[in-house]
């Protein structure tokens, strides 16, 4: 099989500039595609920037926009992921990350974790995506697509894995934060990443790209740093933080083969279990089903029983522990 | 060698050191990026001999070059011509444009002297020091917008994080900036970042002081050091630490709860004004859009 180059755009997108975002895209698909490349992944919102707020609307596209169609376009021969606001024909806005492959838009994931804690406030502006899929690639490879937050979340890159991927793609805008000295890089969120991207990439035996984005945004800084790692969890390439650039790195993708062969942990996982289990804890959870293995007087959700104890009953609906 | 030699530059509680070649990196793009969106290419800032303004005119000078930085001198009359001295020496390590602007006239002509009345009437004469700190902070930040016209520059603020949690700001004073490089690092990270940019030693060294009268220092007046307090805040608001965490992390529960009473006390000053809601759309609320978006340089 023969080995793919794949180029980071690790790039500072110009907030709500969308015009000028478009054009900065083609440039660096062209400059991809001088070096060989067989896929471009750009930065979460990389067509926007990060902190749109009520701009979103402002900037958002329909699947059938002809900028998008014009991006689509410019990867004859070649793939490429992009990253935007998407206008659904209900008028929901979505962040999305689109696979776009000789010409046509192949595959849109939308966003299904927005974060809206701490610094984050996605939910306020946009919808939740409800989709993960895996989708063919013409790089011979099953592909995976997840933004940001979508990562922090351990059933997604599983779910991709078992759903056919071996390439999962994680597009991120995602801000650095706590600058103590004894972090790795001294960036806590660097560290963060770095951990789960090298976890994912080996629990699931496959490549993991990480495109995250640099520049300010109002106070914050994002910090690059994007990644690939093999699927035995080795990093292949590590871009640096906080630099602007195209990054290129060579990937075999032999490397699944021989990895799914050594560590069949794909082959090992319980699919069916999980979702016995999970049945299980939904209905726990919700208060819908008792809890066999939950001490008296816990909550749904918990096995142990709060501190304090003995509170009065509970309200109907809250719980059907009773026994 | 010297007693002075051997102290070290300053105590750094470990658990607030920070990288701070990331941190240098991550502030001179952002003063880059404030500057760009806004479409400015330079930038002015109040110099004061003490330790953040320095800091911030290093930063800033290393972010765009130092000759579109103006540092502005503002003394008043009972200013320590030590104060004086220390800005004189970061103008000159960094060889950034610089004006002295004295407010004297400013402040007497409005509290009034020597017996005679000024533009507040008979009884500004009287006016505590809190009153004439917040005044004198107030037109140093007039003085500072005018230039921000005359240069051609976005005024950066150099107020700190302890300082700002405590409330020992002056609203609309020394608070007041277009944006702020190192609001979020704490005093002791101050003197780290200024140590490792090469703000002169006497800088780092002395006793941090509002410079309101002569002698008066800013550990004086709270009564708590700099790193005991700077250690309380990363514990009680970075680290969310509930007040009996606190007292088993060893802090004087006292102290908590007078420093949790000047946070609670000081929340007006961190934050936009509110505006009474009436209509459908109000900014702030329901109107949301960053500060800087397309259309919003200066043409």
């Amino acid at each position: 099989m023969q080995s793919i180059r794949i180029a980071l755009a690790q790039i500072a997108p110009r907030l709500g500039q969308l015009d000028e975002n478009l054009a900065r895209h083609h440039e660096l698909i062209g400059e991809a595609r001088g070096r060989g490349a067989g896929l471009v992944v750009f930065p979460e919102l990389g067509l926007t920037g990060y902190l749109l707020q009520d701009l979103a609307a402002d900037v958002a596209m329909r699947l059938d926009d002809p900028r998008l169609a014009d991006l689509a376009g410019a990867t004859a021969g070649m793939s490429a992921v992009v990253s935007f606001v998407e206008e659904s024909a209900d008028h929901r806005l979505f962040i999305a990350a689109a696979l776009l492959e000789d010409g046509a838009i192949r595959h849109v994931h939308r966003k299904v974790f927005l974060p809206t804690y701490g610094l984050f406030d996605e939910r306020r502006f946009f919808a939740a995506g409800d989709v993960l899929r895996a989708v063919p690639s013409r790089l011979g490879l099953g592909v995976g697509l997840a933004v940001c937050e979508d990562f922090w979340h351990l059933p997604v890159p599983q779910l991709l894995a078992l759903d056919g991927a071996q390439l999962l793609v994680n597009v991120s805008s995602s801000p650095g934060r706590d600058l103590a000295a004894t972090n790795e890089v001294g960036l806590g969120t660097a560290t963060s990443w770095r951990t789960l991207m090298r976890t994912y990439a080996q629990l699931t035996t496959s490549f993991v790209v990480f495109c995250n984005r640099v520049g300010v945004d109002e106070s914050i800084s994002f910090w690059g740093g994007s990644e690939v790692i093999a699927p035995t969890g080795d990093v292949l390439f590590r871009a640096p933080l906080y630099d602007e650039g195209l990054f290129d790195v060579e990937v075999a993708p032999g490397d699944v083969r021989r990895e799914r062969i050594a560590l069949p942990l794909l082959r090992d996982e319980r699919p069916e279990l999980q979702l016995r289990e999970l049945t299980r804890i939904v209905a726990e959870r919700a208060g819908m089903a008792p809890d066999s293995t939950a001490e008296d007087g816990a909550e749904p959700g918990l096995d142990v029983r709060p501190a304090e104890a003995e509170h009065g009953g509970r309200p109907i609906g809250f719980g059907s522990r009773a026994r | 060698m010297t007693a002075a030699a051997t102290e070290p530059l300053f105590e750094l509680p470990p658990e607030l050191a920070i990288d701070t070649d990331v941190a240098r990196r991550v502030i001179a793009e952002f003063i880059r990026g404030q500057l760009r969106q806004a479409g400015f290419e330079r930038a002015v800032l109040g110099l004061s001999g003490g330790i953040d303004s320095a800091l911030v005119a290093y930063l800033t000078a290393e972010a765009i070059g130092d000759e579109r930085l103006l540092c502005v001198l503002m003394p008043y009359r009972t200013s320590s011509p030590e104060s004086r001295r220390d800005a004189e020496l970061v103008v000159a390590q960094l060889g950034a444009a610089s004006e002295v602007v004295e407010i004297t006239p400013m402040v007497d002509g409005f509290f009034g002297l020597d017996g005679s009345a000024g533009a507040a009437g008979e009884t500004g004469l009287e006016a505590s020091s809190l009153r004439r700190g917040n005044f004198a902070a107030r037109m140093r930040m007039a003085v500072l917008y005018d230039r921000s016209v005359t240069w051609g520059g976005l005024v950066v603020g150099t107020g700190n994080k302890t300082e700002a949690l405590i409330g020992y700001t002056t609203i609309f004073g020394d608070s007041a900036c277009a944006f702020n490089p190192i609001g979020d690092l704490y005093k002791s990270q101050v003197r780290q970042l200024s140590a490792a940019m090469g703000v002169p030693e006497a800088i780092i060294r002395k006793a941090p002081s509002a410079d309101l009268w002569p002698g008066q220092t800013d550990e004086g007046e709270g009564g708590f050091s700099y790193p005991l307090l700077d250690r309380m805040l990363y514990w009680r608001i970075d680290r969310r630490r509930s007040t009996e965490e606190m007292e088993a992390l060893g802090f004087d529960p006292a102290l908590v709860a007078r420093v949790d009473r000047m946070i609670a006390a000081s929340e007006f000053k961190r934050q936009v004004p509110p505006i009474a809601k009436l209509g459908p759309r109000t900014a702030g609320v329901d109107y949301l859009y960053p500060r800087r978006r397309p259309g919003s340089a200066r043409g």
